[in-house]
């Protein structure tokens, strides 16, 4: 069985989600960076 | 498109159904109003657009007002409505089945729902009830308008009724097993709707209706707004939830994948139920009439939907990502690369999750109660839910009709069609974009929503949104480009495709994936839970609106509504 690849047959080797996990944490960056921008713009009104 | 034999079904119990001509007829003909719909209130959107840049009047007296009423009814009540009830009718069919009776009773339902459409829309256009589509009294329309929209209610709860109908005869028939996961998300959210529908159900009935006949002489304005959103919000949530049914459920084989987990898309949608209803107030933050603390509790119960909208998220990258590297693609993203790009039954669907990441992060702006008051009644909100609804939701159903359709007429999927989808997923990608960006960024700048063109006497700040206004026009022909199109599209899978035999694609789970807890399955715990919330939510505040009401409103027919 290569590396990354799931195993399905007994075994409870968990399939890599490092993609998954990065795209998840850059999709709640761009929710942290745009609140915070708008934010910005009601301080500064 | 090629069909793939469903052979992994074989030693399966829950053989997925055949659907008959009969009831395909009922499925389609939800599906054909809702395509209807998408013309009429797009073509408005069309008319809308231009007006706002300056460049075109209305001719012949139609007002602004009009236009925009039947827009958002159009496409935000009827268009979604039929659509996702045909579609979830679709989606019972084929997991749980159908029997003639409850076809009976589903063709009342659309009936009732049908005349109830066709009275609102007619006197919208007539010019009767130019009250936009969240009609806020005092604005008074002619109560045909109200009238329609109750029969529109009332038939969707049929529709309800009969689906659950379906999900409890199939369980008396498969003792102690899960209920399929498809139908099980068809159950919640015919749920959510009927509870928080009886919300407008009651405004209607006994405030709008004897108010605009004149049988009352005032109405209970806050009272009725507070009722409005009470079904207002979880109305979004109604759009979205038979999106994610696709997502979660269908997405996955189409891109040859399984089903990441049934146990985690069941929780979602169960939180999903506890978290779309008791938060109504985050609508009304700039109310004068509601108690501040409660908005707060409100506003901390909107962002537990944060908690079901990531798990998604997490969810889908986790099915694309683990697909990828069964087919034996490595590195960090090299799993980007499987996806069949070139089918649009996946890829309008994946715009439509795109979508989201900027439409969840407006969401979250939104309901920020300081930051509400940045974008309050501005135009970013309109952008805000033409990239949620209009982008997400919208895409994921066109993604739907181009295997629903051609499975219901006994057609299928061309290469041309799968073409055709694809450059119009591309044209609303565009239209969408460059639309809803200025909008977003003109909500910025202070500019009003629900306004047709003005310069505002000449201010400095008014001259600032003229470009903006402009790109809205660009990008709102792109995207009237891409209804037509679309509408093409709708006709040739219905009418013109070659004969055969499509594909509904319905995800499995893994061969050795854990079981699904039956706890998932204790409806009566959910319901309970669901309306504890609502009452914590609801209770104090509401009886605090109506004890402390000011002198209810006179009814307003001028300078719009009913003139
Ligand atoms: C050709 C495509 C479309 C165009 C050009 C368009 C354009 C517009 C514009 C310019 C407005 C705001 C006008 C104003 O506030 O004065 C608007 C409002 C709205 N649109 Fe669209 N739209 C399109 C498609 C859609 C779709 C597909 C949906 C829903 C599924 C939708 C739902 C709405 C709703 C609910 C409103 C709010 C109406 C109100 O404020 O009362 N639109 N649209
Ligand atoms: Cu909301």
């Amino acid at each position: 069985m290569k590396s990354g690849e799931r195993n399905y047959s007994g075994s409870n080797r968990e399939p890599s989600l490092k993609g998954t996990l990065i795209s998840v944490g850059v999709l709640g960056l761009v929710i942290v960076i745009s609140w915070f921008a708008v934010f910005a713009l009601f301080i500064s009104r | 498109m090629a069909i793939p034999k469903l052979d992994v079904f074989e030693n399966n119990s829950r053989l997925p159904l055949p659907i008959e001509k009969k009831e395909a007829n009922l499925y389609m003909s939800f599906i054909y109003v809702a395509f209807i719909s998408l013309f009429i209130g797009g073509l408005m959107g069309l008319l809308q657009v231009l007006v706002r840049s300056g460049s075109f009047t209305l001719p012949w007296g139609i007002g602004y007002y009009q236009i925009l009423t039947l827009h958002g009814v159009v496409l935000a009540l009827v268009l979604t409505t039929f659509f996702i009830l045909g579609f979830q009718y679709a989606l019972m069919g084929k997991t749980v089945g159908m029997s003639a009776k409850q076809r009976k009773v589903s063709w009342l339902a659309f009936w009732v729902m049908t005349i109830g459409t066709a009275m609102t829309a007619a006197t919208i256009l007539v010019g009767k009830a130019s009250v936009l589509y969240t009609f806020y009294a005092p604005l008074k329309a002619h109560p045909a308008f109200y009238i329609g929209l109750a029969l529109v209610v009332v038939g969707s709860w049929i529709a309800g009724f009969v689906n659950w109908r379906q999900l409890y005869v199939w369980k008396k028939d498969h003792p102690g097993e899960k209920s399929p996961l498809l139908a099980f998300m068809v159950t919640i959210n015919m749920i959510m709707w009927f509870i928080a529908s009886i919300g407008v159900a009651v405004a209607v009935l006994v405030q709008f209706i004897p108010w605009s006949l004149g049988y009352a002489e005032t109405i209970n304005v806050l009272v009725s707004r507070t009722l409005f959103w009470y079904f207002g919000h979880p109305l979004v949530y109604f759009w979205l939830l038979p999106a994610y049914m696709a997502w979660y459920a269908i997405i996955p084989k189409i891109i040859g994948g399984k089903i990441f987990s049934d146990s985690l898309a069941r929780l979602s949608f169960v939180l999903f139920l506890f978290f779309s209803i008791p938060v109504g107030f985050h609508h009304q933050l700039t109310e004068p009439g509601i108690d501040p603390t409660w908005k707060f509790i409100q506003v901390v119960l909107t962002f537990m939907v944060v908690i079901p909208s990531l798990m998604t998220a997490f969810s889908m990258f986790a099915t694309f990502e683990i697909t990828g590297r069964k087919k034996g693609f490595g590195g960090l993203f090299g799993w980007l690369k499987h996806l069949p790009w070139k089918d649009v039954r996946f890829l309008a669907p994946f715009i439509g999750m795109l979508a989201f990441i900027p439409g969840g992060a407006g969401g979250i702006i939104n309901a920020s109660h300081q930051m509400n008051a940045v974008v309050h009644n501005t135009i970013w909100v309109t952008g805000h839910f033409h990239l949620t609804v209009a982008t997400t939701v919208i895409l994921t159903f066109f993604g739907i009709t181009y295997w629903l359709v051609p499975h219901l007429t006994g057609r299928t999927l061309t290469k041309e069609v799968n073409r055709l989808g694809i450059i119009q997923t591309f044209v609303w990608t565009i239209g969408m974009t460059i639309m809803s960006g200025a909008m977003h960024i003109q909500g910025l700048l202070g500019a009003p929503r629900r306004s047709a063109y003005s310069d505002y006497g000449g201010s400095e700040q008014a001259v600032e949104w003229g470009a903006y206004q402009m790109a809205q026009a660009i990008g709102g022909t792109i995207l009237f480009i891409g209804i037509t199109l679309m509408v093409y599209i709708f006709i040739k899978l219905t009418f013109f495709s070659p004969k055969g035999e499509e594909e509904f694609p319905i995800a499995e789970e893994e061969e050795n994936a854990p079981a699904t807890p039956m706890w998932l399955e204790n409806w009566k715990l959910w319901v309970a839970i669901t309306v504890a919330l609502i009452l914590f939510a609801y209770t104090i505040p509401f009886v605090d609106i109506i004890q402390n009401s000011p002198p209810g409103s006179p009814p307003f027919d001028w300078p719009i509504g009913n003139s």
